[in-house]
C-alpha cells in the first residue's frame, strides 16, 4: 500500500499539543494556536528512547534476581523473588494467578523492552519494513506498558492490608523498586519515541 | 519537494546529535545502583556449608535461619537425608561475615523450645520456628561440620575455669545443674562420665570468673539438693539450698578461711563430691589405721558409717560389717571392720620412733577395749565405743581379715541382758505352786478368825452400852455432889460431926490411957 506523503513533506508541522497544523516557517517558532514550541518530530527522540531503554535494561536484571517481597509469618520471613512468587502459586494450584503474574510481571516488560529496541534499530539502521505493522507494534506497546503495575499496585495494596506485626507482616524488597522503576521507564521510552520516524525513513 | 526532503534528512541527522547529554544520567545511575545492588549481594554470600544432624525437626528450607549471638549469619538453602539413611544433612548459605566462625571446633545445634525446672529456654522459636545457633570454635578451616544434638551448657565463651568432681552417685545431677557459692549461681555442670573402671562418676563443672578463684585448695563441693533435716542434741535443724536446686538438684561449694589466694586449684583439678552438707564439714584424715572387731551378740543398729568414739570424742568410723561363717566348727561371727583416724588425738610428748600402730598396741595392751553401745535410745542406733577396762582379757579370735584384730569386750546392753537372764532363771525356780496353795490356807483361817471378830465385835458393842448406862448413873452422882448442893451440904455436916466424934473419941481414949480406972470406977473429979 502506497503510503501518502507526509505532513512534513507538505511543508506542514503538527502542533505537538494541540495538533494545530501549521506552516513550516523559520526553525523555532511558537504554535499561532497554542503557543508551544513546534516541533517537527519529537526532539532527540531516538537519544532519550535509547537512554531510556538502556536504563530499563540495567534495572530489569536487579528487578529479577532480588526478592520482591517478604512473607513474614510468625516471625519466619520467607524472600519471594519475581519467579520464584510465579513457582509458588503454580505449587500452590493458582495456575490461572501464576499466568497472570507472570504476564503481567515478565512477560510485558520485557516485551516492551525488546519491542521499543526493535523499533529504535529500525530507526537508527533504516530497516526497509512494513511501517504500518511496526507502527501497530509501537501502539500495542504503548497501551500494555501500564498494565505491568499490576505487579506493583499488588505489592503496595499486600503492603498495608497483611500488617499484623509479629504475626504476618508484608515487606517490599529491593526488586520491587527496580520493577517499579522499569515499568516507568519504559513508559516513558514509549512516549518518547517518535513512530513517524518509521515513516520516515521508508523509502517510497 | 527536493528541498523538503533534504531538510528532513537534515532533521534526522539533527536528532543524532547528543545534543541532550543530561538524559544519559538516567542509564549511568540506573547501571550504578543495579550494578552495586548485585556487587553488594555477591560480596556478602559467604561459604556454602554442610552440616549433619540426626534429625531435621524444625527445620525448613530457605526459612530456617543461622544465628550467632542472636545475630543472622545464613540461612539452610537445602536439607538431604545423608547416605547412611539415619543422619540428615542440612545445606546452609553462610554471609561473609561467618567466614572466621567456620573452623573445627565450631559446633552448631538446633534452638528448639524447652520447658524446664530450670527454666524455659527457646520461647521465641515456638513462634518463629527452630533456628540453627553457632558457636565459634578455633582449629583449621571448614566447611563440613557434625551438629551437636542438643545445646552446648556453654554457649559462649564465658570467662572461668572447669573442675572436675567425682562422685558415686549421681543423683538428680544432670548437665546444666546449678552450682552455687554462699547461694549466688556460679556455674554449671557441663557433661557427666563414668570413670574408666565403672566404679564413681566425673563431673565436670564450669565456674565462671572471678568465682573460679575460690575453688582452693581445701574447697569442699557437696550435693545441695532436698530438704537437709536432722535432730540434734539442740533440737531440730533444717538446711535448704535454693528452691531450683530443691526440686532439681544442686552442688554448692565453700571455702575455708585459711586457704589464701596462693592456694588457687589450676583448671581440671579433681574434687570429691560429698553427699551433703554435713558430710562435706566433717575433717577428713588420710592417715587411717584400719582394725577389725569381733562382737559377740548381736550388731543390730550398727551401721556402716557409724562413729567410733573414744570417752565420748568421735576418733574413726565403722567401715564395714560383714557375717562369717567357720565351716569347720559352725560358728558364726561378725567382724567389724573400722577406720581410725590417730590424727584426731592430739599428742602431747611426742615420741618420734613410735608410730600410731604401735602407740595403738600400747593402748591396747593398757587395757583400750572396744564395746557397742547405744548412741540413740530412739532408733537404737549403735556406735563403737572405746575405753579402758584394765582387767578385762584380751580375747583374739582366729583372723582371717587382713587387719589386725581390736580387742572387745560385751556391751554393756549385753552385761545387762545377761544379769537379767540369771534372776529371770532365779525367779523361773522359786516353788511358785506350794506357795500359792500355802497362801491360800492362810488366807483361808484370817477368814475364819475375821468371822470370830466379827462376833467379838458384837459383845463390845453391848459392854459400850452398859458402860454408858455406867457412867450416865455416875454423872448423876458426881452432879448431885457438887458444892452448893444439899448431899453436899450434909456431907459437909456429917464429916464435921464425925469429926467431933473422932475428937471426944480420941479425947477418951487419951483418958482411958491417963485413967484406965476410970472404966470402972468412972470419972473421977479433979
Amino acid at each position: 500500500m502506497k503510503a501518502l506523503p507526509g505532513a512534513l513533506r507538505q511543508g506542514l508541522i503538527r502542533c505537538g499539543d494541540c495538533g494545530a497544523l501549521t506552516k513550516r516557517g523559520a526553525a523555532s517558532r511558537p504554535c499561532p494556536v497554542c503557543g508551544s514550541q513546534l516541533h517537527a518530530r519529537i526532539p532527540n527522540s531516538l537519544q532519550r528512547t535509547l537512554a531510556f531503554l538502556l536504563c530499563g535494561y540495567a534495572l530489569y536484571i536487579p528487578a529479577n534476581i532480588f526478592p520482591i517481597m517478604t512473607v513474614t509469618r510468625f516471625g519466619a520471613g520467607e524472600a519471594h523473588t519475581i519467579l520464584g512468587g510465579i513457582l509458588t502459586l503454580i505449587e500452590g494450584d493458582m495456575l490461572p494467578i501464576a499466568i497472570l503474574v507472570f504476564i503481567a510481571s515478565i512477560l510485558v516488560p520485557l516485551l516492551k523492552l525488546v519491542g521499543l529496541s526493535l523499533l529504535w534499530l529500525c530507526v537508527f539502521y533504516r530497516w526497509q519494513v512494513n511501517a504500518r505493522r511496526w507502527t501497530q507494534l509501537y501502539r500495542i506497546i504503548a497501551f500494555v506498558g501500564r498494565w505491568s503495575m499490576l505487579d506493583i499496585f499488588m505489592i503496595s495494596i499486600l503492603i498495608s492490608l497483611v500488617d499484623l506485626g509479629g504475626i504476618a507482616q508484608v515487606l517490599a524488597g529491593p526488586a520491587a523498586t527496580a520493577f517499579a522503576s522499569v515499568v516507568v521507564i519504559t513508559l516513558f521510552a514509549a512516549k518518547n519515541f517518535d513512530p513517524r520516524l518509521i515513516w520516515d525513513n521508508q523509502n517510497v | 519537494m527536493n528541498d523538503e526532503f533534504a531538510y528532513e534528512t537534515e532533521d534526522a541527522s539533527l536528532n543524532k546529535k547528543p545534543e541532550l547529554p543530561l538524559v544519559w544520567l538516567l542509564p549511568i545511575c540506573a547501571f550504578i545502583v543495579s550494578g552495586w545492588l548485585i556487587f553488594k549481594s555477591a560480596s556478602e554470600k559467604g561459604p556454602v556449608i554442610t552440616i549433619d544432624f540426626p534429625t531435621a525437626e524444625g527445620l525448613e528450607i530457605d526459612k530456617t535461619k543461622i544465628r550467632y549471638l542472636d545475630v543472622e549469619i545464613g540461612k539452610v538453602t537445602d536439607i538431604n537425608i545423608n547416605q547412611d539413611s539415619k543422619t540428615i544433612q542440612v545445606t546452609a548459605q553462610m554471609h561473609r561475615t561467618a567466614e572466621n566462625y567456620l573452623n573445627q571446633n565450631t559446633s552448631f545445634w538446633v534452638v528448639r523450645p524447652q520447658v524446664g525446672l530450670a527454666g524455659i529456654s527457646g520461647l521465641n522459636t515456638l513462634i518463629s520456628g527452630a533456628y540453627i545457633e553457632v558457636k565459634p570454635g578455633d582449629g583449621s578451616h571448614q566447611h563440613h561440620f557434625t551438629g551437636l544434638p542438643a545445646a552446648p551448657v556453654l554457649k559462649t565463651e564465658a570467662k572461668g575455669r572447669q573442675f572436675v568432681l567425682e562422685t558415686t552417685n549421681l543423683g538428680a545431677l544432670a548437665p546444666r545443674t546449678q552450682i552455687n557459692f554462699h547461694g549466688i549461681p556460679v556455674g554449671e555442670v557441663l557433661t557427666q562420665e563414668l570413670s574408666v573402671n565403672a566404679d564413681s562418676i566425673r563431673l565436670v563443672i564450669f565456674i565462671k570468673a572471678p568465682y573460679d578463684q575460690f575453688v582452693r585448695k581445701n574447697t569442699r563441693f557437696w550435693k545441695d539438693s532436698g530438704i537437709d533435716l536432722s535432730a540434734g542434741a539442740d533440737g531440730f535443724k533444717v538446711r535448704t539450698g535454693p528452691l531450683v536446686s530443691m526440686l532439681s538438684g544442686g552442688i554448692a561449694f565453700r571455702t575455708p578461711p585459711e586457704d589464701t589466694i596462693k592456694d588457687v586449684k589450676p583448671e581440671y583439678t579433681m574434687f570429691h563430691l560429698y553427699d551433703n552438707y554435713e558430710q562435706s564439714t566433717q575433717i577428713e584424715y588420710r592417715n587411717t589405721l584400719k582394725y577389725v572387731m569381733y562382737f559377740n551378740g548381736s550388731v543390730r543398729g550398727l551401721t556402716e558409717g557409724a562413729p567410733v568414739q573414744l570417752r565420748g570424742i568421735p576418733i574413726g568410723t565403722v567401715t564395714g560389717i560383714s557375717l562369717e561363717l567357720d565351716a569347720k566348727t559352725a560358728d558364726i561371727r561378725i567382724p567389724v571392720t573400722v577406720d581410725l583416724e590417730p590424727d584426731r588425738i592430739k599428742e602431747i610428748n611426742k615420741q618420734p620412733n613410735i608410730s600410731n600402730k604401735d602407740m595403738m598396741s600400747r593402748l591396747i595392751s593398757k587395757g583400750l577395749r572396744a564395746q557397742l553401745q547405744t548412741g540413740s535410745l530412739l532408733t537404737g542406733q549403735l556406735l563403737v565405743d572405746l575405753d579402758f577396762h584394765p582387767h578385762s582379757k584380751v580375747t583374739l579370735h582366729s583372723n582371717n581379715s587382713p587387719y589386725q584384730e581390736f580387742p572387745t569386750i560385751p556391751s554393756s546392753l549385753d552385761q545387762f541382758t545377761h544379769s537379767a537372764q540369771t534372776i529371770m532363771d532365779k525367779i523361773a525356780k522359786l516353788p511358785l505352786n506350794e506357795l500359792t496353795i500355802e497362801m491360800n490356807n492362810t488366807l483361808k483361817s484370817l477368814q475364819v478368825t475375821s468371822k470370830a471378830a466379827n462376833g467379838m465385835l458384837a459383845g463390845a458393842r453391848q459392854t459400850i452400852g452398859s458402860a454408858d448406862k455406867s457412867l450416865q448413873s455416875a454423872d448423876q452422882l458426881l452432879r448431885s455432889l457438887e458444892p452448893g448442893s444439899t448431899t453436899r451440904h450434909e456431907i459437909d455436916k456429917l464429916l464435921l460431926e464425925l469429926n467431933q466424934s473422932a475428937n471426944s473419941v480420941k479425947q477418951l481414949t487419951d483418958y482411958l490411957e491417963q485413967h484406965p480406972e476410970a472404966l470402972l470406977r468412972g470419972k473421977g473429979d479433979e
